[in-house]
């Protein structure tokens, strides 16, 4: 501990003999590190898996069931009432939820001013495919339709300046429903069962209504919907349940391979059935999509952000070999005094334990400084781009992570240097 | 203690070879004061630098206290330097923005000494060459003269067997060359064999026994056996 002090203080000394050059090399792998730190945050978070024991399970089926023949296309990302009726025929997942989003206005008596909303209508197994966990009452006995709804915490404090409000009545545009439960706090990021027009960026909802009351009342989709030949959207009482209105979301749990052969089976024979009752006319398409191939499956290309990740490596790459070129200067002016170090005792080893101090205190520094560089970086960015606001937040995962890349570039930009100056003559530098 | 046979060493450059050392032979036993004498260019440097292990050499042997010097690993080389040998650059060699105290104890901290014990030695070395007052001034303070004592305690402050000096007193005007001289002669008296590169006759007749160089080889007169000599202070 005396010695790395001893180490420490020997870094120190040089750093006042020549302190520009040391801090264009701290300014430079600290430029080119807070950047990369900026979208490294938005990388790990947007590819982070929010139910890592369970996503595998959970899947998305999708099938080419519209009544015209469109050629060569790919399913629609969004099913119809009886799509997903015909899907859900079967007792092969062990858990299955149809769901989609609307807006609405929420207040506690019809006089008061309300307060928009955002509703996602959906079914019992939701809640607990998703895992979301209650705070007070509970899900829904079944799918039915009913006036009831679930709050968020937030919704609940907002509405009500009370959490525990199971049994009070609230007024969702213009019609009375009773709550049946408030959930604790949930924040699933991505969002991934929401993934249509890169919505998992988004916020969860605040509100949750049965979806066959949502179908009854006529709420539309806020995201995606499309309705083909006759149907009307504006009937979804109606046509929503019998006609192509394409607006749900529909996910299964298949927990075991098997489940997932099953069911994938149960997908083909559907549509070869619906085929031969002349209700198919597109070629057969089906995909049984994974909750972890999500994203992927909705945005095809997805380049954007891996060539901006490419570019920031590059510039990181870039800064680096700048640094090591600043560094290695610095130890070759260095390099009397690591000679006389070496004509006088100290081994390669002690040199080398000298350079890791000062690898250590070039980490610290330069840790600091591109951790606010990055912060800086992400701030704007979310100033640009809002919709990635929720993905900026630092865990200690991913602080740990960043400070483990500091410390071995800072490692990279003195490894070489120091290498090349504990090799140097003893003797030849020491001459006048 | 310094056994050497047939000791050559060169320097290659693209341009041109030179032939620095060529057949050395010189053994140099404990407590002896050897000066080693030659034109310019002639290899004193080169010979001490190799006895010191901060150059390497191409034929021959070098034997310290009967073991060869070939082919120690790097960490056996500096513990030899840092232990064993105490080394007076022909410049003074000390780091400009470090006291006086910090540049004598650097050695020292590669040993392993523990703080209490690299202060002593630090201090007694400092009152050895009578600047114990002055222990956090910077060299830049010090004269010419002060300034080859302080690199001649941090040599001594490890207190080594051996002590190459080049050209201890080359720097310096004749009363300080004086002072340095009867310290080195006071630090032999203690114990420590001495080889030292001089130009000045009177200061290399004073030492107990003269080698000199010419031209990368030890002339004649300087062949030297040990076997027929009882005691090196005889010689002197
Ligand atoms: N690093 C080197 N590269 C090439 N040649 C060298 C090197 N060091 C010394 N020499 C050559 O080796 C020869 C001996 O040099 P050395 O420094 O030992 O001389 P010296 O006797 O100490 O001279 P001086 O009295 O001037 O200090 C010289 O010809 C010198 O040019
Ligand atoms: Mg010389």
């Amino acid at each position: 501990m005396e010695q790395f002090l001893y180490y420490l203080k020997v870094s120190l000394k040089s750093i006042r003999r020549a302190p520009l050059p040391y801090s264009l090399t701290i300014l430079i792998l600290s430029l080119g590190l807070g950047v990369f730190f900026a979208n490294a945050t938005f990388y790990y978070r947007l590819n982070l898996d929010p139910l890592p024991h369970k996503s595998d399970k959970l899947f998305f089926p999708f099938m080419n069931l519209v009544p015209y023949d469109c050629q060569n296309c790919e399913p629609p990302n969004v099913l119809s009432y009886s799509n997903v009726q015909k899907l859900g025929a079967t007792d092969i997942p062990s858990a299955k939820a149809a769901m989609y989003s609307a807006d609405g206005y929420l207040r506690l008596t019809p006089q008061q001013p309300p307060m928009p909303v955002k509703i996602r209508l959906t079914q019992p197994d939701f809640f607990r495919m998703f895992e979301v966990p209650f705070l007070h009452g509970s899900v829904w006995p079944d799918a039915s339709a009913r006036a009831e709804v679930i709050l968020s915490r937030q919704t609940a404090e907002k509405l009500f300046g009370d959490t525990n409000v199971v049994g009070r009545s609230l007024t969702l545009d213009d019609f009375e429903y009773t709550v049946s439960a408030v959930l604790a706090d949930w924040a699933m990021l991505p969002r991934l069962f929401d993934a249509n027009n890169n919505n998992h960026l988004s916020e969860v909802e605040d509100i949750y209504l049965p979806l066959e009351t949502g179908y009854d009342r006529n709420y539309l989709s806020n995201s995606q919907s499309s309705s083909f030949q006759d149907a009307d959207y504006r009937k979804l009482a109606t046509d929503g349940r019998t006609k192509a209105i394409h607006q749900l979301q529909f996910w299964v749990q298949l927990d075991t391979v098997e489940q997932q052969q099953a069911y994938r089976q149960f997908m083909a024979n559907l549509t070869a059935d619906e085929k031969k009752a002349g209700r198919h006319p597109s070629a057969i398409n089906n995909k049984l999509v994974g909750m972890r191939d999500i994203v992927v499956h909705f945005n095809k290309d997805g380049g954007d952000i891996k060539a901006f990740a490419l570019v920031t490596l590059l510039f990181l790459l870039v800064c680096l070999f700048n640094a090591s070129h600043l560094s290695l200067n610095r130890y070759l002016s260095n390099q009397y005094e690591i000679s006389l170090r070496r004509a006088l005792g100290a081994s390669r080893w002690h040199i080398q334990q000298q350079a890791l101090a000062d690898v250590l205190l070039m980490a610290s520094i330069t840790s600091v400084a591109a951790l606010l560089i990055g912060y800086s970086g992400i701030s704007l960015m979310n100033e640009l781009l809002p919709a990635n606001r929720l993905f900026s937040s630092w865990d200690w995962t991913l602080l740990l992570s960043l400070l483990a890349v500091t410390l071995g570039c800072s490692y990279l930009v003195t490894l070489y240097p120091s290498l090349r100056a504990s090799f140097g003559a003893l003797n030849q530098q020491l001459k006048e | 203690m310094i056994q050497i046979n047939n000791l050559s060493k060169s320097f290659r450059t693209e341009l041109i070879e030179t032939q620095a050392l060529k057949n050395i032979q010189l053994h140099v036993t404990e407590g002896e004061f050897v000066a080693l004498t030659g034109p310019s260019g002639s290899g004193k440097s080169t010979l001490l630098n190799v006895l010191g292990t901060l150059e390497s050499f191409d034929g021959g042997d070098y034997l310290l206290d009967g073991q060869s010097v070939k082919g120690l690993s790097d960490k056996a080389l500096s513990a030899l330097r840092n232990e064993k040998i105490g080394f007076i650059f022909q410049g003074f060699n000390l780091i400009k923005d470090y006291s006086l105290f910090d540049n004598i104890e650097l050695p020292l901290r590669y040993r392993g000494f523990a703080a209490a014990e690299r202060k002593r030695r630090v201090e007694h070395a400092l009152e050895q060459v009578g600047l114990a007052a002055r222990r956090d001034y910077h060299p830049s303070q010090l004269s010419g003269g002060q300034q080859q004592r302080v690199a001649i305690a941090r040599a001594i402050a490890g207190q080594p067997r051996i002590l190459l000096a080049d050209e201890p007193t080359g720097n310096l005007d004749s009363l300080m060359a004086r002072q340095v001289m009867e310290l080195l002669e006071q630090i032999n008296r203690d114990g420590c064999t001495i080889l030292m590169v001089t130009h000045d006759p009177d200061q290399a007749r004073r030492a107990g026994r003269q080698v000199q160089i010419v031209d990368g080889q030890l002339s004649d007169a300087a062949m030297y056996d040990p076997l027929q000599h009882a005691s090196p202070v005889a010689v002197a």
